[in-house]
Protein backbone atom coordinates (compact mmCIF):
# COMPACT_ATOMS: atom_id res chain seq x y z
CA UNK A 1 0.00 0.00 0.00
CA UNK A 2 2.73 1.87 0.80
CA UNK A 3 4.24 1.27 -2.26
CA UNK A 4 1.06 2.61 -4.42
CA UNK A 5 1.28 6.18 -2.39
CA UNK A 6 3.68 7.82 -4.33
CA UNK A 7 2.95 6.72 -7.86
CA UNK A 8 -1.18 7.33 -6.92
CA UNK A 9 0.22 11.16 -6.14
CA UNK A 10 2.05 11.76 -8.81
CA UNK A 11 -0.20 10.58 -11.17
CA UNK A 12 -2.94 13.04 -9.62
CA UNK A 13 -0.50 15.66 -9.37
CA UNK A 14 1.15 15.12 -12.99
CA UNK A 15 -0.73 17.99 -14.93
CA UNK A 16 0.78 20.42 -11.66
CA UNK A 17 4.38 18.60 -11.87
CA UNK A 18 4.70 19.22 -15.36
CA UNK A 19 3.46 23.07 -15.37
CA UNK A 20 6.07 23.68 -12.58
CA UNK A 21 8.36 21.84 -15.19
CA UNK A 22 7.22 24.35 -17.94
CA UNK A 23 7.55 26.98 -16.00
CA UNK A 24 11.21 26.19 -14.58
CA UNK A 25 12.29 25.60 -18.09
CA UNK A 26 11.01 28.96 -19.14
CA UNK A 27 12.88 30.55 -16.82
CA UNK A 28 16.69 28.37 -17.22
CA UNK A 29 16.16 29.08 -21.19
CA UNK A 30 15.60 32.65 -20.45
CA UNK A 31 18.95 32.44 -18.04
CA UNK A 32 20.84 30.95 -20.46
CA UNK A 33 19.86 33.84 -23.25
CA UNK A 34 20.80 36.44 -19.94
CA UNK A 35 17.05 37.11 -20.17
CA UNK A 36 15.23 37.50 -17.15
CA UNK A 37 12.75 35.45 -17.54
CA UNK A 38 8.51 35.05 -16.45
CA UNK A 39 7.86 34.21 -13.08
CA UNK A 40 7.90 30.30 -11.82
CA UNK A 41 4.22 30.26 -11.78
CA UNK A 42 3.41 31.75 -15.36
CA UNK A 43 2.14 28.39 -16.98
CA UNK A 44 -0.48 28.27 -14.69
CA UNK A 45 -1.36 31.83 -15.09
CA UNK A 46 -1.63 31.28 -18.83
CA UNK A 47 -4.29 28.47 -17.91
CA UNK A 48 -6.53 30.58 -15.99
CA UNK A 49 -6.49 33.46 -18.42
CA UNK A 50 -6.97 30.79 -20.89
CA UNK A 51 -10.15 29.52 -18.90
CA UNK A 52 -11.52 33.08 -19.24
CA UNK A 53 -11.43 33.64 -22.92
CA UNK A 54 -14.76 33.22 -24.87
CA UNK A 55 -15.36 29.66 -26.54
CA UNK A 56 -14.62 29.38 -29.62
CA UNK A 57 -14.59 26.18 -31.51
CA UNK A 58 -14.01 25.03 -35.45
CA UNK A 59 -16.34 22.07 -35.14
CA UNK A 60 -17.71 19.77 -32.20
CA UNK A 61 -15.27 16.77 -32.85
CA UNK A 62 -12.11 18.92 -32.79
CA UNK A 63 -12.20 19.63 -29.66
CA UNK A 64 -13.40 16.73 -28.60
CA UNK A 65 -10.62 14.99 -30.08
CA UNK A 66 -7.87 17.71 -28.08
CA UNK A 67 -9.73 17.01 -25.58
CA UNK A 68 -9.47 12.68 -25.66
CA UNK A 69 -5.35 13.54 -26.53
CA UNK A 70 -5.12 15.22 -22.93
CA UNK A 71 -7.34 12.52 -21.09
CA UNK A 72 -5.38 9.53 -23.28
CA UNK A 73 -2.32 10.70 -22.35
CA UNK A 74 -2.96 11.17 -18.97
CA UNK A 75 -3.85 7.20 -18.46
CA UNK A 76 -0.84 6.36 -20.40
CA UNK A 77 1.21 8.67 -17.90
CA UNK A 78 -0.62 6.77 -15.11
CA UNK A 79 -0.20 3.19 -16.61
CA UNK A 80 3.32 3.88 -16.84
CA UNK A 81 4.19 5.43 -13.10
CA UNK A 82 1.59 2.52 -11.88
CA UNK A 83 4.57 -0.21 -13.07
CA UNK A 84 2.57 -1.38 -16.26
CA UNK A 85 3.73 -3.06 -19.60
CA UNK A 86 5.75 -0.76 -21.33
CA UNK A 87 4.98 -1.60 -24.86
CA UNK A 88 1.51 -1.00 -23.96
CA UNK A 89 2.34 2.85 -22.45
CA UNK A 90 4.36 3.24 -25.55
CA UNK A 91 1.17 2.47 -27.53
CA UNK A 92 -1.17 4.56 -25.51
CA UNK A 93 0.73 7.28 -25.75
CA UNK A 94 0.84 6.55 -29.61
CA UNK A 95 -2.92 6.75 -29.46
CA UNK A 96 -2.97 9.83 -27.91
CA UNK A 97 -0.75 11.24 -30.28
CA UNK A 98 -3.04 9.61 -33.09
CA UNK A 99 -6.22 11.70 -31.92
CA UNK A 100 -3.78 14.67 -31.95
CA UNK A 101 -3.12 14.25 -35.40
CA UNK A 102 -6.74 13.48 -36.36
CA UNK A 103 -7.96 16.37 -34.80
CA UNK A 104 -5.60 17.87 -36.89
CA UNK A 105 -6.76 16.82 -40.25
CA UNK A 106 -10.30 16.82 -39.12
CA UNK A 107 -10.03 21.03 -39.62
CA UNK A 108 -9.36 23.00 -42.88
CA UNK A 109 -6.63 25.03 -42.03
CA UNK A 110 -3.33 24.37 -44.09
CA UNK A 111 -1.37 24.52 -41.41
CA UNK A 112 -3.34 22.46 -39.20
CA UNK A 113 -2.61 19.54 -42.08
CA UNK A 114 0.72 20.25 -42.09
CA UNK A 115 1.51 20.44 -38.30
CA UNK A 116 -0.50 16.82 -38.68
CA UNK A 117 1.91 15.73 -41.63
CA UNK A 118 4.98 16.14 -39.44
CA UNK A 119 3.42 15.42 -36.09
CA UNK A 120 2.97 11.27 -38.02
CA UNK A 121 6.36 11.94 -39.24
CA UNK A 122 8.06 13.08 -35.94
CA UNK A 123 6.26 9.72 -34.27
CA UNK A 124 7.91 7.68 -37.42
CA UNK A 125 11.21 8.97 -36.02
CA UNK A 126 10.91 8.03 -32.54
CA UNK A 127 8.48 5.43 -32.06
CA UNK A 128 10.67 2.05 -33.68
CA UNK A 129 13.77 3.85 -31.23
CA UNK A 130 11.23 3.83 -27.85
CA UNK A 131 10.08 0.26 -29.11
CA UNK A 132 14.03 -1.03 -29.44
CA UNK A 133 15.08 0.24 -26.38
CA UNK A 134 11.55 -1.57 -24.46
CA UNK A 135 12.34 -4.73 -26.12
CA UNK A 136 15.82 -4.24 -24.87
CA UNK A 137 14.19 -3.68 -21.28
CA UNK A 138 12.41 -7.55 -22.23
CA UNK A 139 15.54 -9.27 -22.90
CA UNK A 140 17.25 -8.15 -19.57
CA UNK A 141 14.81 -7.99 -17.45
CA UNK A 142 12.59 -10.79 -18.59
CA UNK A 143 9.33 -9.12 -18.54
CA UNK A 144 7.29 -5.69 -20.17
CA UNK A 145 6.52 -4.39 -16.64
CA UNK A 146 7.99 -1.29 -15.48
CA UNK A 147 7.76 -2.98 -12.42
CA UNK A 148 10.40 -5.64 -13.01
CA UNK A 149 12.95 -2.70 -14.03
CA UNK A 150 12.79 -1.54 -10.51
CA UNK A 151 13.11 -4.62 -9.33
CA UNK A 152 16.16 -5.51 -11.58
CA UNK A 153 20.00 -5.85 -9.60
CA UNK A 154 21.11 -2.77 -11.22
CA UNK A 155 20.28 -0.12 -12.87
CA UNK A 156 19.39 0.33 -16.50
CA UNK A 157 22.16 2.77 -17.28
CA UNK A 158 25.13 0.70 -16.34
CA UNK A 159 23.91 -2.19 -18.36
CA UNK A 160 22.57 -0.85 -21.35
CA UNK A 161 24.12 2.79 -21.66
CA UNK A 162 23.65 2.73 -25.83
CA UNK A 163 19.94 2.86 -25.02
CA UNK A 164 20.39 6.10 -22.89
CA UNK A 165 22.16 7.35 -25.72
CA UNK A 166 19.54 6.55 -28.35
CA UNK A 167 16.48 8.06 -26.18
CA UNK A 168 18.90 11.63 -25.86
CA UNK A 169 18.55 11.45 -29.25
CA UNK A 170 14.39 10.73 -29.92
CA UNK A 171 13.77 13.39 -26.86
CA UNK A 172 14.23 16.52 -28.44
CA UNK A 173 11.62 14.60 -31.26
CA UNK A 174 8.93 13.79 -28.83
CA UNK A 175 9.11 16.76 -26.60
CA UNK A 176 9.02 19.09 -29.97
CA UNK A 177 12.25 20.70 -28.96
CA UNK A 178 14.48 22.59 -31.36
CA UNK A 179 16.01 21.45 -33.57
CA UNK A 180 13.52 18.88 -34.31
CA UNK A 181 10.67 21.13 -33.69
CA UNK A 182 9.04 20.61 -36.78
CA UNK A 183 5.70 19.24 -35.45
CA UNK A 184 5.34 22.48 -34.13
CA UNK A 185 7.55 24.90 -35.83
CA UNK A 186 6.18 28.33 -34.41
CA UNK A 187 8.08 30.51 -36.56
CA UNK A 188 6.78 28.75 -39.57
CA UNK A 189 3.63 26.86 -39.21
CA UNK A 190 2.64 28.85 -35.59
CA UNK A 191 1.80 25.49 -33.83
CA UNK A 192 0.73 23.19 -36.48
CA UNK A 193 -2.00 21.12 -34.75
CA UNK A 194 -2.38 23.09 -31.88
CA UNK A 195 -3.42 25.99 -34.19
CA UNK A 196 -6.99 25.59 -34.81
CA UNK A 197 -7.69 25.48 -30.66
CA UNK A 198 -8.78 28.51 -28.84
CA UNK A 199 -9.54 29.44 -25.27
CA UNK A 200 -10.43 26.35 -22.94
CA UNK A 201 -10.20 24.12 -25.25
CA UNK A 202 -6.49 24.78 -26.05
CA UNK A 203 -6.11 24.43 -22.47
CA UNK A 204 -6.09 20.60 -23.21
CA UNK A 205 -3.15 20.40 -25.71
CA UNK A 206 -1.79 22.97 -23.46
CA UNK A 207 -1.67 21.06 -20.43
CA UNK A 208 -1.06 17.43 -22.72
CA UNK A 209 2.36 19.52 -23.15
CA UNK A 210 3.06 19.30 -19.31
CA UNK A 211 1.96 15.71 -18.86
CA UNK A 212 4.65 15.20 -21.52
CA UNK A 213 7.22 16.40 -19.43
CA UNK A 214 6.59 14.06 -17.15
CA UNK A 215 6.25 11.10 -19.29
CA UNK A 216 9.20 11.71 -20.96
CA UNK A 217 11.14 12.41 -17.67
CA UNK A 218 9.85 9.33 -16.09
CA UNK A 219 11.10 7.70 -18.79
CA UNK A 220 14.25 8.83 -18.18
CA UNK A 221 14.13 8.38 -14.64
CA UNK A 222 13.49 4.46 -15.08
CA UNK A 223 17.44 3.87 -16.71
CA UNK A 224 18.63 4.79 -13.00
CA UNK A 225 15.38 3.36 -11.14
CA UNK A 226 16.96 0.98 -8.34
CA UNK A 227 19.17 4.03 -7.63
CA UNK A 228 16.87 7.10 -6.79
CA UNK A 229 19.80 9.17 -6.63
CA UNK A 230 21.13 8.11 -10.07
CA UNK A 231 17.64 8.54 -11.99
CA UNK A 232 17.01 12.38 -10.03
CA UNK A 233 20.61 13.35 -11.39
CA UNK A 234 19.97 11.90 -14.98
CA UNK A 235 16.86 13.54 -15.09
CA UNK A 236 18.84 16.93 -14.05
CA UNK A 237 21.40 15.83 -16.74
CA UNK A 238 18.46 15.57 -19.31
CA UNK A 239 16.54 18.51 -17.84
CA UNK A 240 19.76 20.68 -18.57
CA UNK A 241 20.58 18.57 -21.63
CA UNK A 242 17.40 19.56 -23.69
CA UNK A 243 17.39 23.18 -22.80
CA UNK A 244 20.64 23.89 -23.74
CA UNK A 245 20.08 21.98 -27.27
CA UNK A 246 17.09 23.95 -27.86
CA UNK A 247 18.60 27.45 -27.19
CA UNK A 248 21.90 26.25 -29.26
CA UNK A 249 20.15 25.13 -32.35
CA UNK A 250 18.42 25.61 -35.56
CA UNK A 251 15.40 24.13 -36.75
CA UNK A 252 15.89 21.15 -39.42
CA UNK A 253 13.56 19.93 -41.70
CA UNK A 254 11.54 17.25 -41.77
CA UNK A 255 13.33 15.15 -44.12
CA UNK A 256 16.90 15.92 -42.19
CA UNK A 257 15.21 14.66 -38.65
CA UNK A 258 13.75 11.60 -40.06
CA UNK A 259 17.17 10.44 -41.59
CA UNK A 260 18.88 11.50 -38.49
CA UNK A 261 16.08 9.11 -36.76
CA UNK A 262 16.68 6.02 -38.65
CA UNK A 263 20.06 6.43 -39.64
CA UNK A 264 21.70 7.45 -36.18
CA UNK A 265 19.09 6.62 -33.01
CA UNK A 266 17.64 3.47 -34.23
CA UNK A 267 21.21 1.61 -35.32
CA UNK A 268 22.14 2.88 -32.07
CA UNK A 269 19.15 1.35 -30.42
CA UNK A 270 19.57 -2.12 -32.55
CA UNK A 271 22.79 -2.62 -31.56
CA UNK A 272 21.97 -1.69 -27.74
CA UNK A 273 19.26 -4.83 -28.62
CA UNK A 274 21.75 -6.78 -30.03
CA UNK A 275 24.27 -6.54 -27.31
CA UNK A 276 22.25 -7.09 -24.58
CA UNK A 277 21.07 -10.53 -26.32
CA UNK A 278 24.70 -11.07 -26.36
CA UNK A 279 25.97 -10.42 -23.36
CA UNK A 280 22.83 -12.54 -22.11
CA UNK A 281 23.87 -15.68 -23.62
CA UNK B 1 -9.26 35.90 -6.50
CA UNK B 2 -11.46 36.27 -9.59
CA UNK B 3 -10.24 34.73 -13.39
CA UNK B 4 -10.05 38.28 -14.99
CA UNK B 5 -7.23 38.95 -12.48
CA UNK B 6 -4.89 36.61 -14.49
CA UNK B 7 -5.44 38.40 -17.43
CA UNK B 8 -2.83 41.10 -17.50
CA UNK B 9 -0.35 38.64 -15.56
CA UNK B 10 -0.25 36.59 -19.02
CA UNK B 11 -1.10 38.62 -21.92
CA UNK B 12 -0.26 36.94 -25.34
CA UNK B 13 0.26 39.29 -28.33
CA UNK B 14 -0.13 38.96 -31.93
CA UNK B 15 1.39 41.13 -33.92
CA UNK B 16 0.14 42.44 -37.58
CA UNK B 17 1.74 44.83 -40.09
CA UNK B 18 -0.89 46.20 -42.00
CA UNK B 19 1.41 47.33 -44.79
CA UNK B 20 4.13 49.42 -42.71
CA UNK B 21 7.64 50.09 -43.51
CA UNK B 22 8.65 47.45 -40.86
CA UNK B 23 10.55 49.94 -38.44
CA UNK B 24 7.66 49.50 -35.70
CA UNK B 25 7.81 46.03 -36.22
CA UNK B 26 11.27 45.54 -35.14
CA UNK B 27 10.50 47.58 -32.53
CA UNK B 28 7.81 45.18 -31.57
CA UNK B 29 10.38 42.16 -31.54
CA UNK B 30 13.36 44.01 -29.72
CA UNK B 31 10.72 44.00 -27.21
CA UNK B 32 11.16 40.19 -27.35
CA UNK B 33 14.89 40.50 -27.01
CA UNK B 34 17.55 40.07 -23.70
CA UNK B 35 17.37 44.38 -23.69
CA UNK B 36 13.44 44.81 -22.90
CA UNK B 37 12.73 41.40 -22.67
CA UNK B 38 8.46 41.63 -22.13
CA UNK B 39 8.86 38.03 -21.67
CA UNK B 40 9.16 38.92 -17.57
CA UNK B 41 5.32 40.06 -17.92
CA UNK B 42 4.41 36.67 -19.04
CA UNK B 43 3.67 38.76 -22.57
CA UNK B 44 4.39 35.26 -25.51
CA UNK B 45 4.60 36.69 -29.09
CA UNK B 46 1.73 33.92 -30.98
CA UNK B 47 1.67 33.87 -34.25
CA UNK B 48 -2.09 32.52 -34.07
CA UNK B 49 -5.01 34.85 -33.37
CA UNK B 50 -6.82 32.52 -31.86
CA UNK B 51 -5.14 32.08 -28.36
CA UNK B 52 -4.19 36.03 -28.37
CA UNK B 53 -5.28 38.83 -26.04
CA UNK B 54 -3.54 41.83 -27.54
CA UNK B 55 -3.28 42.93 -30.86
CA UNK B 56 -0.37 44.88 -32.02
CA UNK B 57 -0.90 46.85 -35.53
CA UNK B 58 1.48 48.56 -37.36
CA UNK B 59 1.58 50.63 -40.64
CA UNK B 60 -1.29 52.21 -42.31
CA UNK B 61 -4.08 50.08 -43.73
CA UNK B 62 -3.10 49.66 -47.44
CA UNK B 63 -6.24 48.40 -49.25
CA UNK B 64 -4.59 44.99 -49.86
CA UNK B 65 -4.17 44.29 -46.17
CA UNK B 66 -7.34 45.72 -44.88
CA UNK B 67 -9.69 42.63 -44.98
CA UNK B 68 -6.92 40.50 -43.85
CA UNK B 69 -6.98 43.16 -40.89
CA UNK B 70 -10.45 42.45 -39.77
CA UNK B 71 -10.40 38.96 -40.80
CA UNK B 72 -7.64 38.77 -37.90
CA UNK B 73 -9.45 40.77 -35.82
CA UNK B 74 -12.44 38.87 -35.76
CA UNK B 75 -10.46 35.37 -34.86
CA UNK B 76 -9.53 36.86 -31.72
CA UNK B 77 -11.54 35.47 -29.33
CA UNK B 78 -13.29 38.00 -26.96
CA UNK B 79 -11.70 39.76 -24.52
CA UNK B 80 -9.48 41.89 -26.72
CA UNK B 81 -7.37 44.70 -27.13
CA UNK B 82 -6.19 46.41 -29.92
CA UNK B 83 -2.69 48.64 -29.86
CA UNK B 84 -1.91 50.69 -32.94
CA UNK B 85 1.73 51.29 -33.00
CA UNK B 86 3.21 53.96 -34.55
CA UNK B 87 1.85 56.99 -36.20
CA UNK B 88 1.17 55.53 -39.52
CA UNK B 89 -1.64 52.55 -37.88
CA UNK B 90 -2.48 55.88 -35.53
CA UNK B 91 -3.69 58.14 -38.36
CA UNK B 92 -1.99 57.55 -41.72
CA UNK B 93 1.30 59.24 -40.85
CA UNK B 94 2.68 59.88 -43.77
CA UNK B 95 0.82 58.03 -45.89
CA UNK B 96 -2.36 59.45 -45.26
CA UNK B 97 -4.69 60.92 -48.03
CA UNK B 98 -2.14 58.63 -50.75
CA UNK B 99 -4.46 56.53 -53.50
CA UNK B 100 -3.65 53.29 -51.42
CA UNK B 101 -4.57 54.06 -47.95
CA UNK B 102 -6.66 55.70 -45.60
CA UNK B 103 -6.24 57.26 -42.01
CA UNK B 104 -5.16 54.23 -39.75
CA UNK B 105 -6.49 51.22 -38.42
CA UNK B 106 -9.58 52.86 -36.71
CA UNK B 107 -11.19 53.30 -39.54
CA UNK B 108 -11.56 49.37 -39.67
CA UNK B 109 -11.42 47.76 -35.77
CA UNK B 110 -12.08 49.51 -32.24
CA UNK B 111 -8.65 50.89 -31.01
CA UNK B 112 -7.60 50.97 -27.34
CA UNK B 113 -4.42 52.17 -27.02
CA UNK B 114 -2.52 54.41 -29.76
CA UNK B 115 1.41 54.61 -29.76
CA UNK B 116 2.58 57.11 -31.35
CA UNK B 117 6.24 57.60 -32.80
CA UNK B 118 7.63 56.89 -35.93
CA UNK B 119 8.85 54.52 -35.03
CA UNK B 120 7.72 53.92 -31.77
CA UNK B 121 10.76 52.89 -28.95
CA UNK B 122 10.37 49.80 -26.90
CA UNK B 123 9.81 51.49 -24.20
CA UNK B 124 6.50 53.04 -25.73
CA UNK B 125 5.49 49.93 -26.65
CA UNK B 126 6.01 48.78 -23.46
CA UNK B 127 4.56 51.61 -21.94
CA UNK B 128 1.04 51.34 -24.38
CA UNK B 129 0.56 47.71 -23.86
CA UNK B 130 0.81 48.05 -20.08
CA UNK B 131 -1.90 50.65 -20.29
CA UNK B 132 -3.60 48.22 -22.91
CA UNK B 133 -3.90 45.50 -20.03
CA UNK B 134 -5.62 47.72 -17.42
CA UNK B 135 -8.54 48.16 -20.24
CA UNK B 136 -8.39 44.14 -20.52
CA UNK B 137 -8.95 43.51 -16.79
CA UNK B 138 -12.10 45.39 -17.41
CA UNK B 139 -13.27 44.41 -20.87
CA UNK B 140 -16.39 41.42 -20.82
CA UNK B 141 -16.84 38.76 -22.68
CA UNK B 142 -18.75 40.08 -25.15
CA UNK B 143 -18.60 39.93 -28.84
CA UNK B 144 -17.17 42.69 -30.22
CA UNK B 145 -17.80 43.66 -33.90
CA UNK B 146 -15.89 45.12 -36.13
CA UNK B 147 -16.52 48.68 -37.99
CA UNK B 148 -15.65 47.01 -41.22
CA UNK B 149 -15.56 49.42 -44.29
CA UNK B 150 -18.60 51.47 -42.23
CA UNK B 151 -16.25 54.77 -42.13
CA UNK B 152 -15.83 57.02 -44.76
CA UNK B 153 -12.45 56.71 -46.22
CA UNK B 154 -10.69 60.01 -45.52
CA UNK B 155 -10.27 61.75 -48.80
CA UNK B 156 -9.22 65.31 -47.80
CA UNK B 157 -5.90 66.05 -45.36
CA UNK B 158 -5.93 68.98 -43.50
CA UNK B 159 -2.49 69.57 -43.68
CA UNK B 160 -1.32 68.71 -47.04
CA UNK B 161 -2.49 67.46 -50.56
CA UNK B 162 -0.22 64.81 -51.91
CA UNK B 163 -2.38 63.67 -54.52
CA UNK B 164 -2.55 67.22 -55.98
CA UNK B 165 1.34 68.09 -55.03
CA UNK B 166 1.85 64.60 -57.03
CA UNK B 167 -0.37 65.88 -59.61
CA UNK B 168 1.35 69.28 -59.79
CA UNK B 169 5.43 67.80 -60.42
CA UNK B 170 3.33 65.52 -63.08
CA UNK B 171 2.39 68.57 -65.00
CA UNK B 172 5.62 70.37 -64.25
CA UNK B 173 7.79 67.86 -65.64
Amino acid sequence: MNGLLVPVLMILFAPLIGGLVYGFERIIKARMQRRIGPPLLQPFYDFLKLADKRKMIVHSTHAFLGIMHFVSLWFALAVLLLGGDLILVIFLHLLSTSLLILAGYSTRSIFSHLGANRTAISILAYEPVLILIAVSVFMLTGSFEVASIFSYSEPLLYKMPLAFIALLLILPIKLKKSPFDVAEAHQEITGGVELEFSGIFFEAIYTAKWLDYVFCYTLVYLFGANNPLLGIGLVIFVFLYLNALDNSSARVNYKQMLRFSLIVALPIAFINLLLTILHLS
Amino acid sequence: MKLSSFRKKSPWILHYNAGGCNGCDIEILACLAPKYDIERFGMINTGNPKQSDILLVTGPVTKRSRERLVEIYAQMPEPKVVVSCGVCACTGGVFRGMYNCEGGIDQYIPVDVYVCGCGTRPEQIIDGVIQALAILEKKTKELEQSVRLKKEPVKEDTQLNRRNIAGEIIKTA
